[in-house]
């Protein structure tokens, strides 16, 4: 039940060991409010987006591939939050980071954030909680664009067609489909002979 | 014409297409590209400054400091918008930025508003990847393209059409709507006319043009679909 505990706004859940880290001391500075938790799973923060973070530092990094283990067990733990991972990129830490992300990103899927300590770490963490309030600019959105402009546009792209023939054509065959199975003797009188000719050519000649 | 084309092989050379913008300031990455990753990269005109690695796939490359400015902010919105309208993933290499030869590196200063961004882009299902600079993001584009490639999303049509009717023909492709430059090329080479096309049903435009069935259906009422000459002159 722990494992999929979503924090309220404002809030973050962390995992138990990170009471009097830094970087708790700075998310509670920002105003983020924090709830501890001995039975966090593989994660280390629950933010209430529904993203979890995963927190590899750089001495998780130079120790060897015991990060990579943690990191296979945190995506297989399989919850149904976005899986994040924060990574310490350092002076110390740099040269390893390509194989990280490599692993991360390509071998696992999952979203990396580089970060060059606990402080930066803090600050990433504050404004994804923050900003969970606000509307997200990014956000995928449906278009509903009328489709009718956009047929006319396409059918001015038909070679000797403009605005003035595309309209006439739409008037009298209104759908492309329609239009690409008239036959040649009822394009004529709407465009003219040559036009006419180009138009089905173009429809149907195998290029 | 066949109307299906062979997947690529695993080991074959990875397909990348390349805006022509992208060149200005990206010369180094093109090369890199072709030179030490083999890549066949084809530069021509997209609608805005992005590269296509897969039929899903589209990468855009911005500088940290780009990230950073609130200035951007719009435009960056708005290239979003366009390209999770014609990709399922939109993937953001986030380069280094350079350093003038003479001048030391200045650390990147994290601001609020660059966190409130990767936060927003993260949040919106966009994929971020990290680079030092153009030889890093090359090889990152390589390994992108490769991994879509073994998820048989690879580029498998030939990345340019030969002729002025087929260019036509690519143009008419590129205005249906949901459909992508790689979509275009594919329905260009995997059907005979427009005709054909749109004689075609959901499943052979959705193998055809090698997209996902939704954007076929898309594309297959768009065909189809009665125009109202009142309604034209309405605003897009």
């Amino acid at each position: 039940v722990l494992l999929n505990a979503v924090p309220p706004y404002g809030h973050v859940i962390a995992g138990d060991k990170w009471r009097n880290c830094p970087l708790i001391e700075h998310l509670k500075g920002a105003g983020v409010k924090i709830l501890f938790e001995s039975e966090l799973g593989m994660s280390d923060f629950h933010l209430p987006n529904k993203s979890c973070i995963l927190y590899i530092s750089e001495s998780d990094i130079v120790a060897g591939n015991g990060y990579k283990r943690k990191l296979v067990r945190y995506r297989n733990a399989g919850s149904s939050f976005l899986g994040l991972v924060l990574v310490e990129n350092t002076r110390l830490s740099e040269q390893y980071f390509t194989a990280v992300q490599k692993f991360v990103v390509f071998d696992l899927g999952l979203t990396l954030l580089p970060v060059s300590g606990q402080t930066e770490a803090s600050q990433l963490i504050a404004q994804i909680v923050h900003g969970e309030r606000r509307e997200n600019p990014f956000r995928r959105r449906t278009s509903s664009r009328l489709m009718d402009p956009q047929i006319l546009s396409t059918v001015q792209l038909l070679p000797g067609v403009g605005r003035v023939k595309a309209l006439a054509l739409l008037q009298h065959f209104p759908s492309i489909h329609q239009l690409c199975n008239t036959p040649l003797a009822e394009l004529e009188p709407v465009v003219g002979q040559a036009a006419a000719h180009q138009i089905y050519n173009f429809f149907h000649e195998p290029s | 014409a066949s109307t299906s084309a062979p997947r690529s092989s695993d080991a074959g050379p990875v397909c990348i297409l390349v805006d022509s913008r992208c060149i200005s300031g990206g010369a180094q990455l093109v090369t890199c590209l072709r030179q030490r990753h083999s890549a066949a990269v084809h530069v021509c005109s997209l609608d805005g400054s992005y590269m296509i690695v897969s039929t899903r796939t589209a990468v855009e490359r911005h500088s940290q400091s780009e990230l950073a400015s609130a200035n951007n902010r719009k435009r960056l919105v708005e290239r979003v918008a366009a390209l999770q309208d014609g990709f399922e993933r939109v993937c953001l290499i986030v380069e280094k930025d350079r350093v003038k030869p003479g001048d030391s590196a200045r650390p990147f200063q994290r601001t609020r508003y660059y966190d409130s961004t990767l936060a927003a882009l993260v949040g919106s299902g966009l994929r971020l990847l990290w680079s030092t600079g153009p030889e890093d993001s090359a090889a990152l584009l390589v390994d992108l393209a490769r991994l879509e490639q073994r998820k048989s999303h690879g580029i498998s049509v030939p990345l340019e059409v030969k002729g002025p009717q087929r260019q036509q023909a690519l143009d008419v492709y590129l205005s249906l709507p949901s459909v992508n430059h790689v979509h275009a090329l594919s329905l260009c080479h995997n059907f005979r006319s427009l005709s054909h096309l749109s004689n075609s049903s959901i499943e052979a435009i959705q193998k055809g043009g090698c997209m996902s069935r939704s954007r076929a259906e898309v594309v297959y009422r768009f065909l189809r679909y009665s125009s109202d000459a009142f309604l034209m002159n309405c605003s897009k």
